[in-house]
Order: C-alpha cells, then sequence, then structure tokens
C-alpha cells in the first residue's frame, strides 16, 4: 500500500529513508501500514512492513476520523482528526460541536503543526550547572519533581493556562493538598468585562452573546471576529445576522481607534480617541433608555449626541442617528471589552455598554446568562502571586500551557521574580521564553496525543483522545503529577489513580451519574464518539441591576507619558496572544487586514506617516515611557491619525525556529502596573523617531485599490432588497458600468460557448451525467477571517515558503483573501472589501491553450486540471491568468517548507510539488475522486453535497457554496441563480466557474451624505 | 524514448500473455501436478527479486486456490489493496506446519517473526510513481474479484513474484482504458 | 578612378589583391588582442555554464522573478537575439534578391552573425523553463503514453520557427562560404588545409559548379527570404496571442519585425565598425556601406517611431481600463525609465541619422549602435516585465528585481555569442571573396595605364 509519509518529491526519487524510519517510530506500538519511499522507477526497492495485528478501525489507504476537542485557546471548539494510517494530518470542525458546528479557525487548524512541530523536545530536561539544559529520564524528572515537591513544604505554586478541566481540577487539588496556590491564567481574560457586570449586575461572569439573533450589532472594540470570545460561533452568528438574506441583513457599528478585521466588517466605523468610547455607548443607552421608557432614562438623561460628539469629534447628527437605530431595532446587541478598548475606562465602558444593553432590552434575548464562557483568574491575581514569588514565598513552580513571561510586559520584570523561586518547572513541549528560564521542563504530549477533557463553558464538556502514537516521547503532565504525587505521598497520599487516563475515566463516571447516565461505560462510548457532551445549558434568569449599576462618572481616561500619539497594540487573528507564532500556516497566511506576514509592523494613519515623513518599510522607533521597539512603517488608512497601532504576538526570544527573534514585542512599551484587576493595553502615549533604516513589509498584496474594474462588486440593502443586479445597482447610483461587450460579441461568445459544450460531449468527454463542477461564494457572508486559506494549506499540501520569498511575491497561496480599499479619501467613509480568490476553472480558460504540454487542460468535469507531472514550468498559464491564481515552484520549497516531523502532516491523497512546476487550487479534486469511488462502490450517482471542498468546510460563515451546476437541485446552482451573482473580470469572456453574490451593505444615508466621514472627522 | 515506447510493446504483449494463461489455469480445474517443490536456496534462479520468506504464491494462490483478497483484504475498498499483517499468516500456520522439510524452513522464519514480535520486510514489486493514484477498488469494482491478473499477471502460476507489466507505464494503463473506453482524463490518477 | 568613384560599390582592387587581403585577415598570426578578446569571451561562457549549472541544482527561482512577472530578463533576453538575427538574413539574403549591390562587402559577417544570434537565442526557451531536463517535451515525438504537444500553443510555434530559422540560416551560411573556402584551402597547409578542404566540398570553380552553386544560392536565398517576416511574427505571437494588457496587440508581428531588423543593424555597426579596423579591409568596407546601413536603421527606427506611438493610441482608443493603466505606468509607473529608455533609443535616436554627417561619421555611428541595442533589450524588457507586472488583479501586481542569475545569464549570452564571432572570422573569410570578384570591373587599358 502507498504511504507516503515523507512524500518530499514528485518525479525526483525520494531523499532518503528517514522519514520511513521516523513515520514507524510514531506508528510504533499500533502497528505500521507499510511505507513505500520508492519514486518512478521501480528499480529502487522499497520495503512493505506488514502490521503485526491488523486494527480493526484502520483500512490502509482509508482515512480514519476521531472526534477531539481543540486545546488551541480557551473557546474548546469541537474537532475531527483525520488519519491517515495512523497519523494525523488534517483538522476540521466537529458539526455536532454547539460552539463551532463544523468549522474551525486558522489557529485551531493549524495545531496539526504544534503536533509536529520541527522543535518538540523530545525528553524532559534539567539545568545543568552550566546554566545549559541536559536530556534526562522520566525516572530521573518524576523524581527530582517529588523531591522539590516534597520539600517545599507549602511553598508551591502554579500558573495554569488550560483552563476548566478535569485536569486542571487535578492541578489545582494537589497544588492545594501541598498548601501552596495555583493560578488559572490565560492572557485576554476579559477581566474588564467580568468586573462591571459585577458592578452592574453583581456577577463576576460572563455572559453569551447570541450574534445570530440581532438585528443590529454594536462593538465598542470588541474584536468578535478574532480573538474575543468564541470567534467561530460568533462569526457564525454573525454571517447569520449580517449575511444578506430575503431583503434584509443586520447592521453592524463598530466604535474604536482602529479599523481591525470587525470593523472592517461594520457597515460603519466610528473612530473614536481611544478611551473615548464611552460616551457613544452613554449616548446609546439614553437613546434606548427614551425609546424603551426604561426607569435608566433620567439617569442616562446628561449624555446625548451633543456631549459625545464633543469628546469623540463624530458628528452629532451622526451619532444621534446610530442611537436612534440602535434604540429602534428589534433585537439589538452592543459589546465591549476587546483588546481595542482596554484602556483605563475599559470598566467603565463595559458597565455603560451593558446599560445599553438592558436599556434596549436585550438582556435574556441577545445577551444570556448561564451558558457563558468560563474564565480564570485575573491579572491581579497574578501578580500577586509574582509578588508573592518576590518575597521568597515560592519555592516551587510549575508553569503549564502558560507563557507568562512572553504574555506579560517587560516592565514588569516579571523574568527577574520568576528567577527568584528556587525551583521552576515547565510542561511545554516547545522551548518558549518561560520554559528557557526553568529548571525542570517535563514536555508534554500534545493534546492530539493524550487523553484530556475540558468545559470551556457550561453545556459543553469537550474530551480529547490520543488519535496516535506520540510523535516525541513526552509525557502527560497528568500522569507526570500523578507518578510524582505517589512518590511524594504525604499530603499527596489521597491521589492514588495509577494513569491519568485512569483518573479520567473516575471523573467521567462520576460526571455521568452527576448527570443520571445509568450506563457510565456507554456515557464514556458516546461522548468519545461526538467528542465530548452537549446539552444546552440551563439559561439562567436576567440578572436584578444591583444599586448604583447606572452611577457612571466618565471623565477623561488616563494613558502613560506625554508622546504625541496613542499607543495601540492589538493580537491579531493568526498570532492570539503569541501561542500561534511558531506555526508557518500563521505566519504565512497573511494578517486579514494588512494583508503582512511573517512580520511586526508600526501602523501610521496617511496623514501621520506624511507629517513625520516616513515612507512604508521605513523602519521607525516607538518609545513609551516603559520601553522601546523598532519596527518597519505600515501605512494604513484604517487607523486614526493620532493613534499608533502594533500587533501582539511576535518577538519572542524562544519558542521555537520559526517565532525565535521574529518581530518585535509590543509589550515591550506597557506598563505592568494595575489596580483594576487586568492589563491595561491601552494605556500609553508613544512617540516616534526615524531611523534611516529600512526593511521591506513582506506583504501579500499588490495594489490596495480596485481602480474600478468591478472585482470585488458591493450595493446597497436598498438595491440588494430589490432584486438589484451589481449592474443594475451600479446604474441605479449613478455609475452606470462600462459596457465592454457589443451584442454582436455577445452573440459571438454564446455561439462559441455551444460549441465548447459540445466538444465536451464528443467521446471520453462524456455526456450529460459528467457532473460540471462550480462554486459559489456569498461576499455578504465572507468576513475575510482567512480560516479557508489555512484549510487549504492543510489539504493541499502547500508549501510555506517564509519572508525572503514572500518578498518577492512568492507565496503559494492557492486561496488566498483579497481585500481593497474603497473611499478613505475626500470625505468619503473607508470601506473594506474582502474576496476569497481562487482559480476560477474557467471554461474558457486563458491558461490553457498556451501550455505546450497540455498540463494546463480542461477536464470532461469542467475542472481547469493541472498536471504536475507533466508541466515543464515555461510559466506561460501564469502570464496568462487574469486572476493570478497559478503559483510556482521557484526552489525546492518542496524540500524546505516540512522539516521532519512536519512532513508527517501531508495529505498522501494529493501530490507534493516539486520545483519548477506550476501549481494551483484543483477544487479539491482528490475529494472529488474520493467521492467519485464512494459513489461507485456503492452503486449510486453522486448527491449534492458529497463533494465538499477544503474551503467551504473551514468556513466559519458558510460563504461557500461548492457543487455540480448540471443538477438544477444543488445548493450551488441556488446561490448561482442570485441576482447578485456576478463573475470577476467579466471583460476577458474567461467565464469561470466561480460565481460572487455582490457584498451588500447596510449604508445609510447619513454616513453617505453631506456629514463628515468616519476618515476626517477631527 | 524508443525504449520507452518499446517497454510499452513488451507490456502490452506481457497482458495478452497474461490473460491468456489466467484463463487456461482457471479452465483446469485443480492443478494436475502441483508447484515444483522448491527451496529457499532455488529462489535465486527463479524471475523477481528474493524475499526474506521464500513465500510461495503458486502454492497458496495456485494449488490452494486462495482468493487473493483472503490475504489483500482492502482491495476493493480502499486504493490500497492492503499487506496481509503476520496475524493473518499466523491464523493458519499456527497449525500448518508445511509439507516438506524446504517449506517447513520457510514457515519456521514466519513463525520466529512472529514470536520476536519483528514485522517480515517483504521486497516491494509493483510501486507505482507517487504523483499517480491508483485506485485499486474501482478496478476490481470494474473488472471483478479476479481482475488481478490483468496488471500483476497470473500470480497464482509465480513460485517468486515478478513484474510482468511495468505498472509505471503509462501506456500500459492508456491501453487498457482505450480498449475499453474508459476515461482518458489525466486528473482522474494525477492530481 | 573618376570613373570608379562615380560607382562607390565597386571595389577598387584588381582579383589579386582582393584574394590576398581577405586571406591575409585568415593567415596572418592572431594578434595578442585577438586572444585577450578569445579568453574574455570564454571566461562569459563559463560565467554562463555556472549560473545554468546553479539553476539546475537549486531552481529557477535563482533569478530575480517576482510574480506575477513569470517572465523576465531571461525571455527579453531571448527576444533581444533572435531580433538580430534578422538583419543579417535581410542583407544576406532579400538584398541578394534585390540585386542591391552594396550588401556583398559586409554580408558575410551579417550573416554569421545571424547564425550565432540564432544560436544564442535558442539557449534561452530552454534554460528559462523550470523543469530544463524535460524540455524535450515541447518535440513532437512518438511516446507510449500516446502523448503530443499542444500545437495551438504560441510556444510551440516558437519551438518550429527557431529551429527553421537556424537550419536555414546556418545552410545559408556554410553554401555561401564554399567557394571561398575553396580559395582559402589553396592558400594555407597543414590541418587548416584539412578543414578547409573538408568544409569547401570538393570545389573546383569548374563551370558546372558555378552553376548549380548560383542556383543552390539563389534558392536559399529565397527560401531565407520569407524567414525574415515570419520567425520574429511567431515570436511576436508568443505575446500577442496572450491576453495580457500590453500584450495582445494586432500591430504586434510587424512591430516585433521592424524592431528586429532594426536591432540587427544596430549589432551590425557595433561589430562592423571595429572589426573593419582590425583587419584592415577599410577599403573593401567603406562609408559608403555604413551610409547604406544606416539608411535602412533610419527606415526601421522610424517605424519603430510609428508603432510606439500607434501602441499608445491603440490602448487609449481600445477604451480597455486595462489596456490604458498598463500603458500609463509603463511611461510614468515604476518602470518609467526602461519606458523612456526605449523610447529615447529606438525611436529618437535613430532619427538623428537624417543627417548625412552623422551617418558617414563612423566615430558617431558606432555610440548610436550601441544605444540602439540597449534601446532593443529595454524594448523587451519594457514589453515582457512592465507589462506582467501590472494586468487584470491589482492585488497581484508585482515588481521585479532582478539578480545576479539574471544578470550573469545575459553577460554570458554575450560571452557565447562573441566566442562563436570572433572565431569566426579569425578562421573564415569575413568578406565574400567571389562575390567581391564579380564587382570587380573589367579592367580596361586606360585605367591600367593610369596604375601605372
Amino acid at each position: 500500500m502507498t504511504m507516503r509519509p515523507d512524500d518530499q518529491q514528485m518525479t525526483e526519487a525520494a531523499p532518503d529513508g528517514v522519514g520511513r524510519r521516523q513515520f514507524l517510530k510514531v506508528l510504533g506500538v499500533t502497528g505500521a501500514g507499510a511505507a513505500t519511499l520508492s519514486g518512478c522507477s521501480t528499480d529502487r526497492i522499497a520495503k512493505l512492513v506488514p502490521y503485526m495485528v491488523q486494527s480493526e478501525q484502520q483500512v490502509p489507504g482509508v482515512p480514519t476520523t476521531y472526534a477531539s476537542t481543540c486545546a488551541e485557546c480557551s473557546t474548546g471548539c469541537g474537532l475531527h482528526v483525520t488519519t491517515r494510517e495512523a497519523r494525523a494530518i488534517k483538522l476540521e470542525g466537529n458539526p455536532a460541536h454547539p460552539v463551532n458546528a463544523g468549522s474551525l479557525c486558522s489557529r485551531g487548524q493549524a495545531g496539526l503543526q504544534a503536533l509536529y512541530h520541527p522543535d518538540r523536545i523530545g525528553a524532559p530536561m534539567a539545568r545543568n550547572a552550566a546554566g545549559g539544559f541536559d536530556e534526562i529520564t522520566w525516572d530521573d524528572a518524576i523524581a527530582r519533581l517529588a523531591a522539590q515537591l516534597g520539600t517545599a513544604n507549602g511553598r508551591v505554586a502554579a500558573i495554569n493556562g488550560y483552563g476548566p478541566s478535569t485536569f486542571s481540577t487535578l492541578l489545582d487539588d494537589m497544588v492545594g493538598a501541598l498548601g501552596g496556590r495555583s493560578v488559572r491564567w490565560e492572557a485576554f481574560g476579559r477581566e474588564a468585562e467580568r468586573t462591571a457586570n459585577f458592578r452592574t449586575w453583581g456577577r463576576y461572569e460572563l455572559p453569551s452573546h447570541d450574534f445570530a439573533a440581532a438585528d443590529y450589532l454594536v462593538s465598542f472594540g470588541a474584536d468578535f471576529l478574532e480573538t474575543w470570545g468564541a470567534t467561530v460561533q460568533q462569526q457564525r452568528g454573525f454571517a447569520e445576522a449580517h449575511g444578506y438574506g430575503n431583503g434584509t441583513m443586520a447592521k453592524h457599528v463598530y466604535v474604536g481607534p482602529r479599523m481591525n478585521l470587525t470593523a472592517a466588517n461594520a457597515d460603519e466605523w466610528l473612530d473614536v480617541p481611544a478611551g473615548t468610547e464611552i460616551w457613544v455607548a452613554l449616548c446609546l443607552a439614553r437613546a434606548a433608555a427614551m425609546h424603551h421608557g426604561s426607569p435608566l432614562a433620567a439617569q442616562l438623561a446628561a449624555y446625548t449626541p451633543e456631549a459625545a460628539a464633543e469628546r469623540t469629534g463624530i458628528p452629532a447628527e451622526r451619532l444621534a442617528h446610530v442611537a436612534e437605530e440602535f434604540a429602534a431595532a428589534s433585537a439589538p446587541l452592543a459589546v465591549a471589552g476587546g483588546i481595542a478598548a482596554q484602556h483605563r475606562g475599559a470598566i467603565d465602558l463595559c458597565r455603560a455598554t451593558n446599560l445599553a444593553n438592558i436599556a434596549a432590552g436585550s438582556i435574556g434575548t441577545t445577551v444570556r446568562f448561564g451558558d457563558g464562557p468560563a474564565a480564570g483568574n485575573d491579572y491581579g491575581t497574578v501578580q500577586e502571586l509574582f509578588q508573592s514569588m518576590d518575597r521568597g514565598e515560592v519555592a516551587v513552580i510549575l508553569v503549564h500551557e502558560a507563557n507568562p513571561l512572553y504574555a506579560l510586559p517587560k516592565s514588569g520584570n516579571f523574568a527577574a521574580t520568576f528567577a527568584k523561586v528556587g525551583f521552576k518547572v515547565s510542561t511545554a513541549n516547545v522551548m518558549d521564553e518561560t520554559a528557557a528560564a526553568c529548571d525542570l521542563i517535563l514536555p508534554n504530549l500534545h493534546a492530539l496525543e493524550r487523553w484530556d477533557d475540558r468545559a470551556p463553558r457550561p453545556g459543553v464538556l469537550g474530551l480529547m483522545q490520543p488519535v496516535m502514537e506520540p510523535v516525541k516521547p513526552g509525557m502527560h503532565t497528568g500522569d507526570v503529577l500523578l507518578a510524582a504525587a505517589r512518590a511524594v505521598g504525604g499530603p499527596l497520599a489521597g491521589f492514588t489513580a495509577q494513569s491519568f487516563e485512569a483518573h479520567l475515566r473516575s471523573a467521567w463516571t462520576a460526571e455521568a451519574s452527576r448527570r443520571g447516565a445509568g450506563d457510565a461505560e456507554g456515557f464514556w462510548r458516546d461522548a468519545l464518539q461526538r467528542g465530548g457532551v452537549y446539552e444546552p445549558a440551563a439559561p439562567a434568569p436576567a440578572p436584578a441591576l444591583s444599586a448604583g449599576a447606572a452611577d457612571l462618572a466618565p471623565g477623561d481616561t488616563s494613558f502613560d507619558g506625554d508622546g504625541e500619539f496613542l499607543f495601540l497594540p492589538y493580537p491579531t487573528s493568526q498570532y492570539h496572544d503569541g501561542r500561534g507564532s511558531n506555526k508557518p500556516w500563521l505566519l504565512e497566511n497573511p494578517d486579514p487586514v494588512t494583508k503582512i506576514t511573517w512580520q511586526s509592523w508600526v501602523e501610521l494613519h496617511p496623514e501621520t506617516a506624511k507629517r513625520v515623513d516616513v515612507r512604508e518599510g521605513e523602519i521607525v522607533e516607538v518609545t513609551s515611557p516603559h520601553g522601546t521597539v523598532r519596527a518597519q512603517v505600515y501605512v494604513y488608512p484604517g487607523i486614526r491619525p493620532d493613534t499608533v497601532g502594533m500587533p501582539l504576538g511576535l518577538g519572542h526570544t524562544a519558542y521555537g525556529r520559526y517565532a525565535a527573534d521574529r518581530g518585535v514585542n509590543a509589550l515591550d512599551l506597557l506598563g505592568a502596573a494595575d489596580g483594576q484587576g487586568f492589563l491595561p493595553y491601552v494605556a500609553t502615549r508613544v512617540s516616534l523617531t526615524k531611523t534611516r533604516d529600512y526593511r521591506q513589509v513582506a506583504k501579500t498584496e499588490g495594489t490596495p485599490r480596485q481602480l474600478g474594474r468591478g472585482i470585488i462588486e458591493a450595493m446597497p440593502l436598498a438595491h440588494a432588497a430589490a432584486g438589484m443586479t451589481p449592474k443594475e445597482s451600479m446604474t441605479a447610483a449613478g455609475h452606470p458600468p462600462h459596457e465592454v461587450n457589443t451584442e454582436r460579441e455577445l452573440e459571438a461568445i454564446d455561439g462559441w460557448y455551444e460549441a465548447q459544450k459540445e466538444r465536451w460531449n464528443l467521446g471520453n468527454y462524456g455526456a450529460d451525467e459528467t457532473p460540471k463542477w462550480g462554486m459559489a461564494v456569498d461576499l455578504s457572508r465572507c468576513t475575510g477571517c482567512s480560516a479557508c486559506v489555512t484549510a487549504c494549506y492543510a489539504e493541499n499540501n502547500i508549501a510555506t515558503v517564509g519572508e525572503e520569498q514572500v518578498f518577492k511575491g512568492r507565496e503559494m497561496s492557492w486561496m488566498r483573501i483579497e481585500r481593497y480599499w474603497e473611499g478613505g479619501e475626500d470625505g468619503e467613509p473607508l470601506e473594506a472589501r474582502f474576496a476569497p480568490v481562487m482559480c476560477q476553472h474557467c471554461d474558457n480558460a486563458p491558461c490553457e491553450p498556451v501550455c505546450p504540454v497540455y498540463a494546463s487542460y480542461h477536464t470532461p468535469d469542467g475542472l481547469n486540471g493541472q498536471v504536475y507531472n507533466r508541466c515543464v514550468g515555461t510559466r506561460y498559464c501564469s502570464n496568462n491568468c487574469p486572476f493570478k491564481v497559478r503559483y510556482y515552484n521557484w526552489l525546492k520549497y518542496n524540500e524546505s517548507a516540512w522539516p521532519e516531523p512536519l512532513n508527517l502532516q501531508l495529505n498522501p491523497e494529493v501530490t507534493v510539488r516539486a520545483r519548477g512546476v506550476m501549481e494551483k487550487c484543483t477544487f479539491c479534486v482528490q475529494r472529488i475522486r474520493a467521492a467519485q469511488h464512494t459513489a461507485r462502490l456503492e452503486d449510486r450517482p453522486l448527491r449534492d453535497g458529497d463533494v465538499v471542498t477544503a474551503c467551504q468546510q473551514a468556513c466559519p460563515s458558510k460563504a461557500i457554496a461548492f457543487g455540480n451546476v448540471k443538477d438544477p437541485s444543488a445548493e450551488v446552482v441556488r446561490w448561482k441563480r442570485d441576482p447578485r451573482g456576478y463573475t470577476m473580470l467579466e471583460a476577458t469572456n474567461v467565464m469561470p466557474a466561480v460565481t460572487y453574490l455582490a457584498k451588500v451593505r447596510a449604508v445609510d444615508p447619513v454616513a453617505h451624505g453631506e456629514a463628515p466621514a468616519a476618515g476626517e472627522a477631527h | 524514448m524508443l525504449k520507452r515506447s518499446l517497454l510499452g510493446l513488451v507490456g502490452m504483449v506481457a497482458v495478452a500473455a497474461a490473460l491468456a494463461t489466467g484463463i487456461s489455469s482457471s479452465d483446469a480445474q485443480q492443478p494436475s501436478t502441483g508447484p515444483a517443490p522448491l527451496s529457499a536456496a532455488d529462489s535465486a534462479g527463479l524471475k523477481g527479486p528474493r524475499q526474506p520468506i521464500f513465500f510461495r504464491h503458486d502454492i497458496h494462490a495456485g494449488e490452494l486456490q486462495m482468493q487473493c483478497q483472503y490475504c489483500h483484504y482492502s482491495v476493493a475498498v480502499s486504493s490500497e489493496p492492503g499487506i496481509p499483517s503476520m496475524q493473518t499468516c499466523m491464523g493458519c500456520h499456527a497449525l500448518v506446519a508445511g509439507r516438506d522439510p524446504a517449506n517447513q524452513a520457510e514457515i519456521q522464519k514466519l513463525k520466529d517473526a512472529w514470536a520476536a514480535g519483528t514485522p517480515v520486510e517483504w521486497v516491494r514489486i509493483h510501486n507505482v510513481a507517487r504523483h499517480v493514484h491508483f485506485p485499486h477498488m474501482r478496478h476490481i469494482k470494474a473488472l471483478g474479484d479476479n481482475a488481478c491478473a490483468t496488471c500483476h499477471g497470473n500470480v497464482a502460476r509465480m513460485p517468486q513474484v515478478y513484474q510482468v507489466n511495468n505498472v509505471n507505464n503509462m501506456g500500459f494503463c492508456i491501453n487498457c482504458h482505450l480498449e475499453r473506453n474508459v476515461t482518458r482524463d489525466c486528473s482522474a490518477c494525477h492530481f | 578612378m573618376a570613373v570608379i568613384a562615380h560607382d562607390p560599390s565597386r571595389p577598387t582592387q584588381t582579383h589579386a589583391e582582393v584574394t590576398r587581403d581577405v586571406l591575409k585577415t585568415i593567415t596572418d598570426a592572431p594578434t595578442r588582442g585577438y586572444y585577450v578578446l578569445v579568453f574574455g569571451m570564454a571566461f562569459l561562457v563559463l560565467v554562463l555554464l555556472g549560473t545554468v549549472v546553479a539553476e539546475l541544482k537549486e531552481g529557477i527561482g535563482l533569478a530575480g522573478y517576482a510574480p506575477p512577472i513569470m517572465w523576465s530578463v531571461y525571455i527579453t533576453t531571448f527576444v533581444f537575439w533572435v531580433g538580430i538575427g534578422h538583419a543579417g538574413t535581410l542583407i544576406s539574403a532579400i538584398l541578394f534578391l534585390f540585386r542591391s549591390p552594396w550588401r556583398t562587402a559586409v554580408y558575410r559577417a551579417t550573416e554569421a552573425m545571424t547564425v550565432f544570434a540564432v544560436m544564442t537565442a535558442a539557449l534561452f526557451p530552454i534554460l528559462h523553463i523550470g523543469r530544463e531536463w524535460l524540455f524535450y517535451w515541447l518535440l513532437p515525438y512518438p511516446n507510449q503514453r500516446y502523448l503530443w504537444p499542444n500545437f495551438k500553443s504560441p510556444l510551440m510555434w516558437d519551438v518550429f520557427a527557431i529551429s527553421t530559422y537556424l537550419t536555414v540560416s546556418s545552410t545559408f551560411l556554410m553554401v555561401g562560404l564554399v567557394p571561398d573556402l575553396a580559395a582559402v584551402r589553396d592558400n594555407v597547409s597543414g590541418w587548416k588545409k584539412k578543414l578547409y578542404t573538408a568544409l569547401s566540398l570538393g570545389w573546383t570553380g569548374a563551370d558546372s559548379q558555378w552553376r548549380h552553386y548560383t542556383r543552390a544560392y539563389l534558392y536559399l536565398a529565397a527560401l531565407a527570404t520569407p524567414l525574415v517576416l515570419s520567425v520574429h511574427s511567431v515570436v511576436s505571437w508568443d505575446f500577442a496571442s496572450s491576453i495580457v494588457p500590453g500584450w495582445h496587440g494586432t500591430i504586434f508581428a510587424p512591430y516585433f519585425v521592424a524592431g528586429a531588423i532594426y536591432s540587427g543593424i544596430g549589432m551590425v555597426l557595433t561589430l562592423m565598425i571595429p572589426l573593419r579596423k582590425v583587419l584592415k579591409v577599410e577599403h573593401m568596407i567603406t562609408d559608403y556601406h555604413f551610409d547604406n546601413l544606416s539608411k535602412l536603421t533610419l527606415l526601421t527606427g522610424s517605424i519603430l517611431f510609428y508603432a510606439y506611438g500607434m501602441e499608445y493610441f491603440v490602448a487609449w482608443y481600445s477604451g480597455s481600463t486595462f489596456e490604458q493603466t498598463t500603458f500609463w505606468r509603463r511611461a510614468f509607473g515604476p518602470n518609467w525609465w526602461a519606458g523612456w529608455t526605449m523610447i529615447i533609443c529606438n525611436a529618437f535616436v535613430s532619427q538623428l541619422l537624417w543627417f548625412r554627417k552623422i551617418r558617414t561619421n563612423l566615430t558617431s555611428l558606432f555610440v548610436i549602435s550601441i544605444f540602439i541595442n540597449l534601446g532593443m533589450w529595454f524594448e523587451r524588457y519594457v514589453i515582457v516585465v512592465s507589462s506582467l507586472a501590472n494586468d487584470y488583479l491589482p492585488y497581484a501586481w508585482g515588481q521585479l528585481n532582478p539578480t545576479w542569475a539574471d544578470w550573469c545569464l545575459l553577460a554570458g549570452s554575450f560571452g557565447w555569442f562573441g566566442l562563436w564571432f570572433t572565431m569566426f572570422y579569425k578562421n573564415f573569410p569575413i568578406v565574400a571573396i567571389q562575390e567581391i570578384k564579380e564587382m570587380i570591373p573589367m579592367p580596361r587599358r586606360k585605367s591600367a595605364e593610369g596604375a601605372h
């Protein structure tokens, strides 16, 4: 059987056998499917290694899927892990899971690269006298840990970023039993919201927000499409509400100083200065209270649009209009508390937002208590822990799934404090900053290799199971702890479980009885199959307002330093708090908004750039009272001129080959001191100093303007509701599209097209039962989140090429999200438009006739085929492709992209392309063929939905439809019939198989009228 | 190139031959004389690479008329034919010890390997290039359970298996697909 | 003398002198300067080889390709060299058919230039593809896969155009050489004699041989003539038949042919002006010849001028925003410098040749010829690169920064061409002996007396 673990070469022979040995090691006891390594020529003999015992689950060549739970962030989405011959090759969302319902974000999918990360630590390590690390045995490691725990007499602590789970409870209990303190902490802990909720309702917890039900959305700095909350679920809901359907859609207004992905998807962006959002919130609250005659009205009377206008610089009539719309909406929803609003006024802002929701009657409808995400301790608790370290009250500390020495600002001297602890233990399986500062490293198993569970929120209990043998001989931290407990005895004598698996099982048995499930065994088997237990949590009644909930005294938010600019560090959807930045997929998948890869950057508004006299790529020095960083400028129209933005997540000093020494850490500019229980990210002013240095910005975008080429069409809601086509809409708006094709030409085209269709029906180009594959993309649902891009990389073995090659524009992303700016000039509000662009599989494909060897040709089922092994690499096809969706292997990317054991993630169903070969989107032809095989074996025709492309599968907003366009009942056909449908670059008459449904914007006359626009309202 | 096209030609001839012999063998209800007694020592003289164990397809598939799919269990459901696990071998050979010393010696090797828990590393004979996706199940589905010989030759007559057709010779595939007028679409196999 | 002076196309010396002077170029021992030249060229060829090896090892990506610019310096250089060839065929074949007397003195050199230029050009289609070792897949040959090349692809037409051109023009050169080589054969000794004996195909100068020879030469000329138009037309269709804005123009074929001849003559001037001095054949290749070459340059240069103008007009008139953007960016985009280099060097510089003074002043001609070569290389650079840099999808626009690999291959191509040419002119009659002789007027008593 052809198992291709190290499929590095396409036509040339395989490099060596290391891959196979590695592979066998991976499969270990399970027994290996046979691995072949030989290339084209059969004379190079490879071995067939049979299983000792054939496992029932595994049929060679047929993927096996396991349900599990994602561990990449605290949301805990459900996973479907696709394995081939017992190695995980793809992560997809679990359709049964209430949170992500089948889709998965980029970070979740990239978990695979954490599993196979080339820099995973292979054995426990102990610091030696020289200050370096020595590999030691697990017995030794456990003995050392036990010895320390035994003698620490109570001076034990743990920082645990894993969140609510059987493991965390076990850890807490153990540390507790030893008389120490265990702190659960994750960056972006949403502390401000919880405090605000406490002051509003007396409940220190987070509600859940029902985006799908909302018909009017206002976000105060909450980037709910990127890092704030359960992004996949929220995006799904957002697409439901904000996506156009039967003549209506929700309106989304974003309030904040920078246009992030969430703001880019808003219909209106109020770019208020950081710290003044509260005025808008109160203005909304007031309007809602008055509209609904809420008792709050009296207390809020003072917060008029005028007052808000004065503070925010947004014209009063515009604010009034938004306020009225919000008040009048039937299911409004206001959210606040993202990093963008994480300033010293954040708590009041969240309180004000609560008031707005209360006044608008959203509590219990779009804002629900009872099933909100569970959260850990707050930043204040972590600070206290470090203070006690400083006082020498901690002898042993265990850091699990957390990297405080990176995620906390340097100005807090946490590293120095940490160093004071006598014995520091980390369970990181990649050498991160914290691990590097520890005395003992006990590499934990990856989530796909271990037994584990997590309870991210009430009603969701996710289970994880080992889907394969460990890639590196790690050990489950739970087992380590239990083993240590046995060795320590004494206070830990109570922890008798022989293994963590046993402990987990007993915990689940308990859970089963708690839920009154008679058959614990069945309960467990069920959970294993479905990836956990999901039952809707009982909705808690709307909490009562606590006294003084409404008395707010908003003042000026204070900022450290007296620099010229407000400093706005923000987390990106790829790197999150920095844990994503060691995965090539996430580094090369451009930031959705700026399209920059592999780098840090400093965002300046064009005006600011002109004033400071810097151009894109010029390196500037950003100085705050707390520190200084240097990074290249990116001129960005989507940020206030008085604000400087920087992405978080890069600037690691360790954390593996991909992350170490890449970019700068914006946290270096922040202060750590804080009395409010959270880390105020937006709390410093900075000044800019020019340096004479320059570094090219590694962005994948050429020119950010459409130049009136109608690539991404959009139309106002009114037009869409009137059933207009994009062209009609443009005409109605007074810009009739330039008609390129005369009647005559059109006739000729149709004639040609008929002839083409006949050609398909000749001989092998079989008949009418041959499907013709087509795709439709609804741009009113697409948010540009780029999950599809990562999915494409994962499914199709696309090589990551690295910063240097991106400079030359040589990235290989078969599927890319194009982002164009509209407006933003002379009074026009800035508008962002996103569209996924993949091979359009044109019926009249320009790439096909020019290929001298038929490597590019049209398949009977309407695909634009690309035969890699026939391609000689003249690259004419790419020159002639109007969409520029063909990607070329300039160098041996197939050797550089997957250092061992990363190559084990390769999908055996897709050929790895050698250098000198053109490649491109194939509409996941391997999935099409697989579906056809299954259908044939079952003697049935293909059904609509049998073929799901990787991008379609991953898309959280379900913006992609794929299927057979000859099947009138197919969903894709229904989509294509939508009047909003159009094809890109129609003038070229290439007849794409991909139809785009124009974006719809709930724009209102005020924003487009005389009123000064977002861009210049100050 | 000439060489390649010659190979192609040889390929076609070989198929024909294989088919012919295949038919004749199935006609003969039970082979009048069992396969010649051979020992591992003789395997050097036979066509095809020597295997760690001198496994006799001519005995198993020929004399004993075992179905190919008894061992190559996933050929009808997967693109991969499946290599019998050691357990499968032992299923019989826990009892069957072999009829003559030569066979017994070979079977002993198997038992030792099983005892030692080390899989036997067979030498691969048919090995399609990695840029070709060959779905075995589709061919079994279309040509029936005994279609194996079409490409692999009459293995039931082979004391030691060798490559009858160069399965990396695209002409070999195309010829069949032309004769049966089935797809010649490149993307049926190349993706 | 006076009589002769009236017809500058007629050589001034006797048969014996012609043979002597031309043979001297071969029989004289090579100077140190010559060796320096040869080794210089040889070094450049090594550079070429080195680069090719590196790219075979690592991949074509060593060159500065920056998608969407998938073709750049290599294709530019390919078209440049193909173009060079054309002047040679024009002069040796077409002017021969037109019985234009002035070609006689220069055609041998230009003919040689043609062959070597095409030999150089032929390297690039192979070197620029990603899997060089599979270039033979572009040839139609029977194979067990039942696969044929795609005859719809302009790149296939290219393969045929170039190979035909190479065959015909090299045959033409060798045939034309036969009588002269015989003359050389009779005047040298040792291994050289063997070589020339072989190459002169047993030429004795018998009437029958002359009869066949002249026929053969005529037919070959007739055969070569259409190639002057066809080959570069086909090359132009590499671009014209695509849908890339700035490429698909109906004007391309004539535009390219004119450009080709223009650049070819440029190269002729660059080569002949120093060569006639080095080989001391000033009295055979005279101002008169250069004057005529210049006029040809002026003509083709003016056609180019028109073509450039027309390109911009069509771009504007088409009403296609894609075309318009492309041409706007050609002049004012990031590659403006290339755009203007091409227009100035080709359209404007050629206009200087209206002045007889400049036409007959070899120094100025030489300088101009350098500008022409530069300009024509940049013309192709502009067509290839700045068209690809900004086509339909603005998001995908890119910028090219050529690397060492680009420049080494460019320089190497000049070395490759130069090595062949230098070796040729030292070992073969660079001026056509027998044709010159044909033009010498029958000796007349008067003039003979006058000579005494």
